[in-house]
């Protein structure tokens, strides 16, 4: 299996002298194509910090990183267009535009990466019919529950095909059926997509969904 | 999606209607004061280029027509009608002289005019009514009975026959003359150079100036500065008597409003810069967002640009409008000077983007981390 995700000796520290935290200490892991990893562990131990290295939103102090083969360099490439072309994201608070409806705020995704409109409208038409909102498509955030703004936020990450998504607690917004749901529709694009995901979660109950479970602790993580 | 940015803006519809309104008043205020200034420039000018003289006399020291404090005494200034360069009997005495008669039981201001009719200084002929009684003498003889009569501007609103009062005396109005209001809307009022004399001068045989043409084939500013030469006199061409009318009633006094149109520029700059800034604030997470799925700082510029654009224009072409509808509905002469207003449409345009530039600038700059976080 190729592997699309690859970090070694990942460190990431936030502060400076006695105040300096270590967020991520020297992380190595690899994620493979069409794999559902999670990544466990208490409150404030690096998760969300190492996702952000993984995906190209933080820069690391120390550490490679490889993305789809391709090492990635900070200081010579523009790390939006490989957020854009390579990676989708899901935030714990949904993040979508208030001012756009369903259809627009998986269109806008495509539109950071000037696919045509009408494209774009297509394919996030098809989207979100894969997610169950096919009822939904002119609904503007506020008009939709919880459980359907997660949807928009995977359909969205889907938009420009990445090679992995990143999901920072999808559920912990959610209630315990919306939250089944959602595990169960994430099943159902990884069929259809084949899509590599790595979760951040502390519901041990969704540990089931998961090809492979990590866990960290203080910026590191432990062996399996 | 082109119209990404409509939809955010439709969003925020009360901010980008406030902002809007706000470039608006404040860009049609500059307008307006311009247009004032522009108004009064114009009223300055329109009086003394109507006479037709080519050079204006008055008292040494005096400095020049309609400056300081000009008398003189027109028998001693006959020699002007020889005078070199000068027209052969075209030099003619003018009282120009701030009054304030009493129009309809009210005090009004208004400049009275006293020249000789036939003469330079006011004009010919009327548009309603007659010119006023012309006085059958040369010199001045203050025992002769004169006929107080005098020729109002159009715009005063007056009726032939109405009499005024000037000086505690009863002045009757013949004619209306052609409108050639003086700087802010002061009226003209033409009369009989020995009326003017005798009910404002105190009755004495001085007047403020003296205005002659000169000859063609010769440079009024050469003829003005032989003449300026002489002891007691002091002589400026057309063209230095508009500057110094201009300098002097204009400009000068408007100083303060020149400042303040400067003030309002910072103003409309400051109120786009601000309230871009504070939008940028609540979007903050927004632009994280866009920021973090990929969205590159050209993109989230661009998006927040459109919309600085967009309202800059909209501000400033109905602050234009809206100007040109206040200067029309304004209760003195404004003037909006077309090419000026463009100018300082396009100037405000530039201030209000490059504020509303500076305050994206700062935004574009936020976390994409923020994304992962609630805050904010
Ligand atoms: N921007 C930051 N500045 C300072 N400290 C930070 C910053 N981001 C994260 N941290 C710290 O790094 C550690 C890991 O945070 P985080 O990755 O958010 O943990 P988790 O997602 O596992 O809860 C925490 O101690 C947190 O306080
Ligand atoms: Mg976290």
């Amino acid at each position: 299996m190729a592997i699309v995700v690859e970090g070694t000796g990942l460190t990431k520290r936030f502060g400076s002298g006695d105040a300096t935290v270590v967020a991520v200490d020297s992380v190595d892991i690899r994620i493979e194509e069409s794999e559902l990893v999670m990544l466990m562990g208490d409150s404030g131990c690096g998760k969300t910090t190492l996702i952000s290295l993984l995906g190209c939103i933080l820069t690391p102090d120390d550490g490679e990183l490889h993305i789809d083969g391709e090492p990635i360099n900070p200081e010579v490439q523009d790390l939006s267009v490989i957020r854009r072309e390579k990676i989708g994201f899901v935030f714990q608070l949904f993040h979508l535009l208030p001012y756009l409806t369903a259809l627009e705020n998986v269109m806008v995704a495509m539109d950071l990466a000037r696919t045509k409109t009408t494209e774009a409208e297509n394919r996030a038409t098809k989207l979100l019919t894969q997610v169950g909102l096919s009822e939904r498509f002119h609904h503007r955030p506020a008009q939709l529950s919880g459980g359907e703004k997660q949807r928009v936020s995977f359909a969205r990450a889907l938009a420009n095909r990445p090679k992995i998504i990143f999901a920072d607690e999808p559920t912990a917004n959610l209630d315990s059926r919306q939250s089944d749901n959602l595990m169960s529709l994430i099943q159902e694009l990884r069929q259809e997509h084949q899509t590599t995901i790595a979760i951040v979660t502390h519901h041990e109950g969704l540990k089931e969904n998961a090809d492979r479970v990590v866990q960290m602790k203080d910026g590191r993580i432990l062996a399996t | 999606m082109k119209t990404l940015f409509l939809k955010d803006m439709r969003y925020r519809q009360a901010r980008v209607i406030l902002t809007t309104l706000g470039i608006t008043v404040l860009i049609s205020l500059i307008l307006l004061l311009g247009g004032i200034m522009n108004g009064m420039r114009i009223q300055a000018r329109q009086y003394v280029e109507s006479t037709g003289a080519d050079v204006w006399i008055s008292a040494e020291g005096s400095g020049g027509a309609f400056i300081g404090f000009s008398m003189v005494v027109e028998e001693y200034m006959a020699f002007l009608n020889s005078g070199p360069g000068l027209v052969p009997d075209s030099a003619s005495p003018l009282v120009f002289a701030q009054a304030r008669p009493t129009v309809r039981g009210k005090s009004t201001k208004a400049i009275v005019v006293g020249y000789k009719l036939g003469q330079l200084g006011g004009p010919k002929s009327v548009l309603e009514g007659r010119m006023f009684t012309r006085s059958n003498f040369e010199d001045y003889r203050p025992e002769d009975p004169v006929p107080y009569e005098v020729v109002v501007d159009e715009k005063m609103g007056l009726e032939i026959g109405e009499q005024i009062t000037l000086s505690n005396e009863k002045v009757r109005v013949v004619g209306k003359a052609k409108s050639l209001m003086f700087v802010l809307d002061t009226p003209l009022l033409f009369m009989d150079v020995r009326i003017a004399q005798k009910l404002l001068l105190g009755n004495t045989p001085h007047v403020n100036m003296m205005i002659a043409k000169t000859n063609k084939s010769d440079q009024p500013a050469q003829i003005a500065s032989d003449l300026d030469a002489l002891e007691t006199i002091e002589v400026r061409t057309l063209k230095q008597t508009l500057t110094d009318i201009i300098a002097y009633y204009v400009d000068e006094p408007m100083k303060a409003v020149q400042f303040l149109r400067v003030m309002l520029w910072l103003a409309a700059g400051i109120l786009v810069g601000m309230i871009t800034y504070v939008t940028m604030l609540e979007k903050t997470q927004e632009i994280g967002v866009l920021k973090a799925i990929g969205g590159s700082n050209g993109y989230v510029m661009g998006l927040l640009l459109k919309q600085v654009v967009l309202i800059s224009t909209v501000g400033v072409l109905l602050g234009l409008i809206l100007s040109y509808v206040f200067a029309a509905a304004a209760p003195i002469f404004v003037a909006i000077h077309f090419v000026e207003s463009i100018i300082v449409a396009c100037i405000s345009f530039i201030v209000c983007c490059g504020s509303g530039y500076l305050a994206a600038r700062k935004a574009i700059a936020v976390d994409p981390m923020i994304a992962f976080r609630g805050e904010i």
